[in-house]
């Protein structure tokens, strides 16, 4: 018993000590490695999905990344992540940076740190054509989301009587809205956006004009990994100078796509 | 080092221990309907299997196969997806009035783990020598009360241990529930998680539930064997 006892020890050190290794300096240590690992997420055009000929993830988010690692000199690893999972996968050193749509918030910010604000959007719904003109509407109503976002606590500040359900991921949360199983699925405008554009009956559905939060997205990075944010910061800080940014923005979400978004912010310091 | 403060006072008391404390009941709601309706379920297709009617064991193969060899968390969507293009729109429209998740999380519980204890029952009715039951029909019992009164009472006792096995593992796969959105024990912590990224304590809260479950699971199945039964543990 105490032999297996002493071998639990060692093994629990074993585990800490090969963690220790990992919240280095990640800037320092990719470039060794010659690769970046990202994780992002892989069903949420156009932030990071699927494209169906070149069976690759795509988007804005990726792009952004692939700029990064490009001024880096290293390769991008892409690693799916979801909403609920992004973050412990950072802290344990399975990714070096996330690139998921992530809202920036005082509680996230205390574990991890954040880039500057790459996105701007708003918390919105979608729903049944018509069905709903004011948040009065959604009162004791079932409203779908997805797990481990922040559009959760906010449904639930602007409208305590509904019941909000959260599911894996966004399709299904969209599913349930189609077969009626709620009356609202509720996110980012922009993921939104990108919902409806691939839903195969978009006629039935709108967005509302109800904004109930501010969502600025950063990219995400392992708290007091100075050297490394620093260097995001001042890469994207350049996109936005140099244009780079708003052609990214209107690849993803300008007039020539399905989503007709005007971009109204700038990538600033501080923010 | 981890850079991981352990703060426990977050799950012991307030907000967040009621929402654990709501999942914990969830869980055992959802458990405990699921293991009596998936325990008669699977008695009832055990017999079929058996049957000497051709028709009605192929049935009860076709059924026992079907669910056995398909993953759990498909037939969870399948019941609360798919269900919806199958029946009439007024049965759709009460369901989603009244909430279906939970429904369709224990019928797809029911179902799979039926599929299971058919097959443990019916191993434990092999197990009988079919001497016992040509006695019982030659004593003028027909086949169901042959099987009524001779040969399950006894095949019921030999398929315990593996019975508990499969309450167990429904206990635990009832946490697949969530992804429907059942607020369940694995749920709240998560919820837990994503509100406080306190997920270390959350999770081994829901750890220590689910080891309490099953513990209590077995003792009860245990407790029955011994009293009940009266098998005793040196036999």
């Amino acid at each position: 018993m105490k032999k297996l006892a002493t071998l639990f020890m060692i093994m629990a050190l074993a585990a800490i000590t090969a963690k220790s290794a990992l919240a280095g300096d990640t800037l320092a240590e990719a470039k060794k490695k010659g690769v970046l690992v990202v994780g992002c997420k892989d069903s949420l055009p156009p932030f990071g999905y699927i494209d169906e000929k070149s069976r690759q993830i795509v988007g804005y988010d990726i792009d952004f990344v692939n700029a990064i690692a490009k001024k880096m000199g290293v390769k991008v690893e892409l690693k799916p992540v979801t909403s609920a999972s992004r973050m412990p996968q950072l802290q344990e050193g399975h990714i070096d940076i996330i690139a998921a749509t992530m809202t920036k918030n005082a509680e996230r910010a205390k574990v991890i740190d954040f880039s500057h604000t790459y996105f701007f959007t708003g918390q919105k719904f979608i729903t049944k054509k018509g069905s709903v003109k004011s948040l009065k509407d959604l009162d004791g109503k079932r409203i779908g989301t997805a797990k481990g976002s922040t559009s959760e606590q906010n449904v639930k500040k602007a409208i305590p009587t509904a019941t909000v359900l959260s599911f894996d991921d966004y399709p299904q949360a969209f599913l349930a809205l189609q077969q009626g199983k709620v009356a609202a699925v509720t996110t980012d405008e922009a993921i939104l956006a990108g919902i409806l554009a691939k839903a195969p009956n978009k006629a039935q559905f709108e967005i509302p004009n109800l904004q109930i939060s501010d969502e600025p997205y950063g990219l995400g990075m392992r708290k007091g990994d100075t050297n490394f944010v620093n260097f995001v910061n001042k890469t994207i800080l350049e996109m936005e100078k140099n244009g780079e940014a708003a052609k990214i923005f209107d690849k993803w979400f300008g007039p020539n796509t399905q989503f007709h978004l005007q971009r109204n912010f700038k990538i600033t310091a501080g923010k | 080092m981890l850079n991981y403060t352990f703060d426990w006072s977050i799950i012991t008391s307030g907000k967040y221990f009621d929402w654990l404390l709501s999942g914990l009941l969830m869980t055992l709601k959802l458990s405990a309907l699921s293991i009596v309706l998936a325990f008669l379920l699977g008695l009832l297709i055990a017999v079929m299997r058996m049957s000497h009617n051709r028709p009605v064991r192929w049935i009860a193969h076709a059924y026992l196969e079907f669910f056995r060899n398909t993953p759990l968390l498909v037939q969870i969507f399948f019941w609360y997806f798919g269900s919806y293009k199958i029946l009439p729109t007024v049965i759709n429209d009460w369901l989603n009035e009244t909430g279906f998740e939970f429904a369709a999380a224990a019928i797809a519980l029911t179902i799979y783990t039926s599929a299971f204890i058919a097959e443990d029952i019916r191993s434990g009715v092999l197990s009988i020598p079919k001497e016992q039951m040509e006695a019982a029909r030659s004593a003028g019992f027909s086949y169901l009360r042959s099987m009524q009164y001779i040969i399950l009472p006894q095949a019921i006792r030999i398929t315990i241990p593996p019975l508990v096995n499969q309450f167990l593992n429904l206990a635990k796969n009832s946490s697949l529930a969530m992804t429907i959105g059942v607020m369940e024990m694995t749920y709240q912590a998560r919820q837990v998680e994503s509100y406080t990224f306190k997920g270390f304590e959350a999770f081994t809260a829901a750890t220590v539930v689910y080891l309490v479950l099953s513990i209590v699971i077995t003792s009860l199945v245990n407790l029955y064997n011994e009293k009940v039964l009266n098998v005793h543990k040196a036999a």
